[in-house]
């Protein structure tokens, strides 16, 4: 329980730093956002909408930390001003129709990923020489160096353009209206398809060797000699003993990992025309749609908070000694 | 030294990594006598097909992609180092500084190297860059450099940390050697192989970094690297009007320099912990011990 309570407090002084961070850069950069924002929209901003921008930026008429208190109460009502490029929806209301189909990708990533990447680890250690280890850990080591943007520029190319397997955008067929139908959720899968195996692809590479190296730590160690002496089957030695110990680096290892799969999900969801978060972020920068880009950085922090503490739950679960301290 | 050079080549990946990588340093060094074309002047129609004379054929503008290609090798491979010894330099003091002075240093720096770990990277980087405007590959190098430096920090603390508890450590200290020998003369050396694990490490990181904020449009467009390869060809839909050879050139010159400075740290690796060794001698004495069996089966049959 105090581990918890600690990691809770750590993140909670995270979350402070990026939401300063957020509050800082307009401030410290040249030029006034809200003014940028006014001259780039060629008057399609209405006065009243400048007022609006200034206060979603802090830049109300008063001292520093005044603004800065100001800010932080706008985050926790949620209230991230209007949106430019969605004018005049609120940026919290555009956040949150994006984020399922972001949560949809990553999750569905992660899970492959980490699942198929671990077993594969697993294996390769236990058959260390073999053919499983030969294959699969050079391939894995060459894949930790692609980055997301050859995959899904490769996927797209080949399987989307190329030859037409798969859609080239959007989460589903524009046509039909989401429904909990059959035909619904196989466009749904089928318009996920790619985007899911570019990110599972980025990713797999690492968890695979990261497991392989821990299951090599664990390989001469005597309780292995133990279980096998009394007879164990090939498999129980494998999986709940040897694996099952080797597993604890991984965790933390998923916890590290979770940069690289935002920032993969943000350039499949380009690349893929997905209308996730990533996709949004996008959008925004292109579209110069400062409370859109501020906004979003917050809930990416809060994702990648939310995806940390999920992981401490899960050690919590795995070593029991951390249960007693 | 040339010892320590002789492991490293002994050791086959490590080899064939750091040949590539150095066939890539040829090409950034000799990039005008290589390039066939000005890599910004029009010197084709556009799109045109890979042929004897555009050997990976040309942009929508007319421009060379095999000449953009040898140019561009130049700017990411600089931006790849400039950034690396950025982050590997940050890393390591920061590491260091942690694990040598412990209590409430160790508890400060650990602290902050926490929390730039749990911070979404990629967009922040995404936002700052987008507050800054489009920037030059140079500005580039320095915001992933002051970005990136966590995860180093971190290993380097770790083996740090370990290696102050070694007798040898200890004993420099109680003959009152002084701070900054006990640092750069008793500890570094020994954490050679992560600092380099870390620096080899940061620099595909940040080539690859690199090209994916220029691909979103963040960096300058007239820089002549990967990413605004990339940029340029994303902008004229190359992909959907079937000009692969623009998009799928950069993507394989970044996926090639990957695998060779992955082969290295691979390399790098093994050397400094022999049981992640893979295939080789294992699967040779494997090999051996089958051919043995067999033979002796056979004897015995007879």
């Amino acid at each position: 329980m105090r581990f918890l309570l600690k990691r809770l407090g750590f993140y909670a002084v995270a979350f402070l730093v990026a939401a300063t961070f957020n509050f800082m850069i307009p401030r410290l950069l040249p030029g006034n956002p809200a003014d940028i924002m006014l001259a780039n929209s060629g008057g399609m901003i209405a006065p009243e909408a400048r007022e609006a921008l200034m206060a979603t930026f802090g830049f109300i008429d008063a001292p520093l930390h005044e603004q800065y208190f100001a800010y932080l109460g706008s985050i926790f009502t949620w209230d991230f001003g209007l949106s430019i490029k969605f004018y005049p929806m609120p940026v919290a209301d555009v956040l949150t129709q994006a984020l399922p189909w972001t949560l949809f990708l990553t999750g569905s990533a992660l899970l492959i990923s980490f699942s198929i990447g671990t077993l594969l680890g697993v294996l390769a250690a236990w058959r260390r020489g073999q053919l499983t280890d030969v294959i699969a850990s050079p391939t894995a080591l060459a894949l930790q160096s692609v980055p997301a943007v050859v995959v899904a520029l490769c996927g797209l190319y080949f399987l989307a353009v190329r030859n037409r397997f798969f859609p080239t955008s959007y989460a589903f067929d524009p046509k039909l209206d989401p429904a909990w139908s059959w035909e619904f959720i196989s466009s749904v899968a089928y318009h996920g398809f790619l985007p899911v195996v570019t990110l599972s692809v980025v990713l797999i590479g690492g968890y695979l060797i990261t497991m392989r190296n821990n299951m090599i730590g664990q390989l001469g160690e005597d309780y292995l000699a133990m279980a096998e002496a009394k007879g164990l089957s090939d498999a129980r030695v494998r999986y709940a003993y040897a694996a099952r110990n080797a597993l604890l680096p991984s965790v933390t290892a998923l916890a590290l990992s979770f940069g690289a799969l935002f920032g993969g999900s943000l350039i499949t969801e380009v690349v893929f025309n997905y209308p996730g978060v990533g996709n949004l972020l996008y959008l925004g920068i292109v579209g110069r749609d400062f409370p859109l880009i501020q906004g979003q950085l917050l809930i990416m922090t809060l994702a990648m908070l939310l995806a940390n503490l999920a992981v401490d739950l899960a050690y919590v679960f795995l070593d029991p000694r951390l249960k007693r301290a | 030294m040339s010892d320590l050079l002789r492991t490293f080549l002994r050791n086959r990946k490590a080899a064939i990594g750091l040949a590539i990588v150095l066939a890539y340093v040829a090409i950034a060094l000799a990039a005008p006598l290589l390039a066939p074309f000005d890599p910004i002047a029009r010197v084709g129609r556009p799109h045109q097909a890979p042929s004897v004379e555009h050997w990976l054929g040309t942009t929508r503008m007319g421009r060379d992609v095999f000449s953009q290609l040898i140019w561009g090798t130049r700017t990411s491979l600089m931006v790849g180092i400039v950034a690396g010894l950025i982050v590997t330099a940050i890393g390591t003091f920061i590491g260091i500084t942690a694990a040598y002075f412990g209590g409430i240093v160790d508890d400060v720096l650990n602290f902050l190297t926490n929390v730039v770990l749990v911070l979404p990277q990629l967009p922040l980087l995404l936002v700052l860059a987008a507050f800054l405007g489009q920037v030059g590959p140079w500005a580039i190098a320095l915001i992933i450099g002051l970005t990136s430096w966590a995860w180093g920090a971190r290993v380097t603390r770790a083996q740090a940390m370990s290696l102050k508890t070694r007798d040898f450590i200890q004993a420099s200290a109680m003959i009152g050697e002084p701070t900054w020998r006990m640092i750069l003369v008793e500890m570094l050396p020994n954490l050679l192989s992560i600092i380099g694990f870390n620096f080899i490490g940061s620099v595909i990181f940040t080539i690859i970094t690199e090209a994916t904020l220029e691909f979103l449009g963040l960096g300058s467009p007239l820089a002549l690297s990967w990413g605004t390869m990339l940029y340029n060809a994303q902008t004229a839909s190359a992909i959907m009007v079937g000009a692969w050879w623009e998009v799928l050139a950069p993507c394989a010159a970044i996926v090639l320099i990957g695998v060779g400075l992955s082969l290295m740290n691979f390399g790098v690796d093994e050397i400094a912990n022999p049981r992640m060794r893979t295939l080789g001698n294992v699967a040779k004495a494997l090999r051996i011990e089958k051919r043995l069996l067999r033979q002796r089966m056979q004897e015995a049959s007879q």
